[in-house]
């Protein structure tokens, strides 16, 4: 399938790429292409140009404090797997297959924002910023606000994300638990969970999710009953129901309502188990 | 900032198997379209979607699907496809385990599974089992059922550790 008929732009830096994207306003970003391209090829969108972002090296960086980590937008996945971030690396490594880890990018995830894409879970969990950039300046929203409904980043004509900020849980417990139809799959539901343990109490408690909205979600009051108390079977058969409370999925190829509901319960107990083995 | 036109042609600066090559492109070219152009026919198109994986060459040492790729996005790129793995007519290593161990049937996922396990042996000398099968979960094969492809990658594995010893 050849992509349709369309004009392509390269850049020399950020500033001449909003300020083309401001002027054109059904020009679409180009960074690692696998959203747009499949979604050329079959017609879903036809854009009247490309403005190809991936040679803008100074989008490609991630620089870490003790504080917090920054990560450029055109970071691949697979170099965030590689870069060793508590809970986001792991979710890294599992979107996809590896070629397209190699070429995906953090940035274009996030903005493209498919409910059922693995990121959202981890940056709701982890409280993430992005960092938009556009022609009238650059902004920072939470990762929260940012996301605003399926395939809806807050993005204004004319910006683009250029960098994804998330604090460094270095002293938490992580996992991120997806299950996918098959292999390479978007997930049916994706469970990741941050848990600061002291002796056998947690302390603190994220829980992120993804599949089962229309946006990722942070399941709050499920965080709340495992503060401050030991993990036990009865607990955490206890959160996961609440966990279950803050799914409201559809019924699609991946499965039916029912299904999807109990998965998200066999999921998050799955990734709790796995977060505290760390 | 270069703009190319959507009717407009650009020319295209591509690194292949260690030649130079020179073409012209429209935008919407596909890479996948572009190295069979050149010659380059190993590179098979198969789903066309992203899936299958037997499209897959290195790109400037990364395994990638090159028909969800532009060919303008690859301008300057340094490429590997299956036809630069043998060395003066001596199969590469990864090739000689697919041909022991069988790993193929039809043949037709045979350059992108090949040029993938490249990737992966390049990253992770000594992939597990478990590793091997991750690694080629993006490459699809109709036929074997993938057991005589992971065995390959096996021996594979094991053949470029020897002879990476040898004096």
């Amino acid at each position: 399938m050849y992509p349709p008929k369309i004009g392509y732009v390269i850049p020399d830096s950020i500033e001449e790429a909003t300020e083309f994207l401001e002027k054109h306003d059904d020009a679409k970003v180009l960074a690692g292409g696998h959203s747009i391209i499949p979604m050329l090829k079959l017609r879903i969108i036809r854009p009247s140009y490309l403005v190809e972002i991936r040679r803008l090296n100074n989008l490609h960086n991630i620089s870490k404090s003790e504080e917090e980590i920054s990560i450029g937008a055109i970071t691949t996945h697979y170099e965030v797997f590689k870069s060793n971030i508590p809970l986001l690396s792991e979710t890294a490594s599992k979107i996809g297959d590896p070629q397209v880890r190699n070429m995906g990018t953090i940035g274009g995830s996030i903005s493209q924002l498919d409910p059922s894409a693995d990121y959202p879970a981890t940056l709701m969990a982890m409280d993430a910023k992005v960092k938009i950039k556009g022609t009238k300046g650059e902004r920072t929203e939470l990762f929260k606000d940012f996301a605003k409904d399926m395939f809806t980043p807050d993005l204004n004509q004319g910006e683009i994300v250029t960098e994804i900020i998330v604090p460094n849980y270095s002293d938490y417990k992580y996992s991120y638990q997806k299950l996918e139809r098959k292999a390479g799959d978007f997930a049916i539901v994706g469970v990741a969970v941050l848990l600061k343990v002291d002796g056998e109490i947690i302390k603190d408690a994220r829980i992120g999710l993804t599949g089962v909205n229309n946006v990722a979600v942070r399941a709050v009051d499920a965080e709340n009953m495992l503060k401050d108390n030991k993990i036990t079977d009865e607990l955490l058969e206890k959160v996961s129901n609440e966990v279950v409370k803050y799914a409201n999925p559809v019924e699609d190829i991946r499965g039916s309502v029912e299904y999807k509901k109990k998965a998200t319960k066999v999921m998050t107990k799955r990734a709790l188990l796995e977060a505290l083995k760390r | 900032m270069k703009i190319i036109e959507n009717n407009e042609k650009t020319k295209i600066h591509l690194k292949i198997n260690g030649k130079e090559y020179e073409t012209e492109v429209e935008p919407r070219r596909l890479l996948v379209h572009v190295l069979r152009d050149l010659g380059f026919t190993g590179v098979h198109i198969g789903c066309d979607t992203s899936n299958c994986g037997a499209c897959t060459v290195i790109l400037n040492g990364k395994s990638v699907k090159s028909c969800t790729i532009l060919a303008v996005e690859a301008d300057n790129s340094e490429i590997l496809t299956i036809e630069g793995l043998a060395k003066d007519d001596k199969l590469h290593p990864i090739q000689e385990a697919f041909w022991e161990k069988h790993g193929l049937q039809c043949g037709y996922c045979t350059p992108g599974m090949i040029m993938e396990a490249y990737w992966l042996l390049n990253q992770n000398p000594s992939p597990s089992e478990e590793e091997i099968r991750e690694g080629i979960s993006g490459n699809l094969c109709r036929c074997t059922g993938y057991q005589n492809i992971v065995e390959a990658i096996k021996l594979a594995s094991q053949k470029m550790r020897i002879s990476a010893f040898q004096p």
